[in-house]
């Protein structure tokens, strides 16, 4: 009876996407963890239910959130579907802005000139022959690329780059080259905007700009709409 | 108060000295009061395009290191009244004898005499670039109809716009007109929409400018050449006439051409 009284540190919920395991984020951890053993072994369900781990505003490392995922492994009943945080560390935010940041150069990138971005980058204007482009992101050029142009310089795989005219002498996308030969600009003969990104078979691939919704469809950040 | 005008390319030999003389020639037939600077320091020509080889005293790296006034090194050329002077380049000695700041000072000294002060830039973009820069008001930049000398001016556009100094203007020499025509050669509208500057003119190609440059006589004394009207246009256009560019018809008729003016006249 003593315990019934006592404030819960794990709460279980079902809703209609499946459990939510709710822990309380101002106990000890260790107390937490402790009853969350406890709970996951008392449970009664048959089956398999996929869960919903809500750490709240408590920061949870790597290892402390391995240490929770075991806990509710430890029955063959549950499978953790996602961890939902309401916090991350200011490292890790910071670096999120710079990645998720569009910088946007308005002017000609010339022969000889580099231009750098943390996050996207945006080019109104052309990029001329040896002109260079580079951004951990993505890059899209509202002008001629004529040059060379490097996304996902930091090894992101699903960056792409797209212009309005995609002539390029070199596309990069992560640590894939590609030297743009005439086959592989099949439709400059009726220009169209194009993008480049890496295929499924690894190499580096053009398609029409349009395609771009379906290739990546994780690229679109805009929020609501209808 | 005058205007410093360097006259850069980038590439060699796309005709940055024979665009100075004559440039200089033809504003001083307009009347004005020009001034030439030569900055290509060991390699020196515009002196001998000019006539004015054997009537230099002194030179540039004397004005610089004091050795003269810069009356005194200026070469005056006697065909203008007191309307055109060149000031030569050294020859015994190389770029890194003078720097950019000794340069300004020595070009804002010149703008004080005179209405226009033309820099002829040495080809490449190291020391003698910069120091002919360093005074600049304007920039002038000459390519020709071929790719290594418009990706050379791409890449001198792009240094020039990191300077102090008013948007360069291009001008396209040695133009050819049957390769234009055929389109062998870059056409006008490929090389301006490529650099995405203001076009100042085109010098059409002509054999008679290797000759007077020869003889020392810029082709611009000559105003029938198509050539020389081509600078002439040029230079009205820096003293801010509006002159429209000069077609690239052959003027001659083709057979079917002749047969239609015959036909319908």
């Amino acid at each position: 009876m003593t315990q019934m009284a006592k404030q819960q540190y794990v709460t279980i919920k079902g809703t209609k996407d499946g459990l939510v395991l709710r822990l309380d984020d101002k106990c000890a951890y260790s107390d937490m963890i402790a009853e969350l053993h406890r709970k996951v072994g008392e449970d009664r369900l048959e089956g398999i239910a996929e869960v919903q781990v809500q750490t709240g505003n408590r920061y949870c490392n790597e290892e402390e959130l391995k240490e929770i995922m075991n806990a509710i492994h430890a029955s063959p009943n549950l499978r953790v579907s996602k961890i939902q945080s309401d916090v991350i560390t200011m490292e890790e935010c910071n670096r999120k802005i710079l990645e998720n940041q569009s910088e946007t150069y308005v002017g000609i990138i010339r022969s000889g000139q580099v231009v750098k971005a943390k996050g996207d980058l945006v080019v109104v204007g052309d990029v001329n022959p040896n002109g260079r482009v580079e951004a951990a992101g993505n890059i899209f050029v509202l002008g001629r690329l004529k040059g060379i142009a490097h996304a996902g310089a930091n090894g992101n795989t699903q960056a792409v780059i797209a212009a309005s005219r995609l002539e390029a002498t070199h596309l990069l996308i992560a640590d894939k080259i590609e030297i743009m030969t005439d086959e592989l600009t099949i439709l400059s003969e009726h220009p169209e905007m194009e993008c480049a990104y890496i295929h499924s078979n690894g190499f580096i691939a053009i398609d029409r700009l349009q395609e771009l919704r379906i290739l990546r469809p994780g690229l679109s950040s805009f929020k609501g709409g209808s | 108060m005058g205007e410093a005008i360097v006259i850069t390319s980038g590439k060699g030999g796309v005709g940055k000295t024979t665009t100075s003389a004559n440039l200089g020639t033809a504003l001083a037939l307009q009347g004005k009061k020009v001034c030439l600077i030569d900055t290509d320091i060991g390699l020196r020509n515009l002196d001998v395009i000019l006539g004015l080889e054997n009537r230099i005293i002194y030179d540039l790296v004397d004005v610089i290191e004091g050795r003269c006034k810069v009356q005194q090194a200026l070469v005056k050329d006697k065909r203008f009244e007191n309307g055109l002077f060149l000031l030569p380049a050294a020859q015994t000695t190389d770029k890194n004898a003078i720097n950019p700041e000794q340069m300004k000072v020595l070009v804002t000294e010149l703008k004080r005499d005179y209405d226009y002060i033309l820099i002829d830039c040495p080809a490449g973009i190291e020391q003698g670039y910069k120091n002919a820069v360093a005074g600049a008001d304007r920039a002038i930049v000459v390519t020709t109809p071929e790719i290594s000398a418009v990706r050379d001016a791409d890449r001198i556009i792009g240094l020039l716009e990191q300077e102090d100094i008013e948007p360069p203007k291009l001008i396209i020499n040695r133009i050819r007109r049957h390769l234009a025509a055929t389109g062998e050669a870059l056409d006008v509208n490929d090389i301006t929409s490529h650099l995405s500057i203001d076009l100042l003119g085109i010098v059409l190609d002509d054999e008679n400018v290797i000759s007077s440059s020869n003889k020392g006589e810029p082709i611009v004394m000559d105003p029938s050449n198509p050539a020389a009207m081509g600078y002439r246009n040029i230079a009205r256009r820096i003293l801010g006439e509006s002159v429209p560019l000069m077609s690239l018809d052959t003027g001659k008729l083709g057979f079917f051409g002749k047969l239609k003016s015959k036909l319908f006249k």
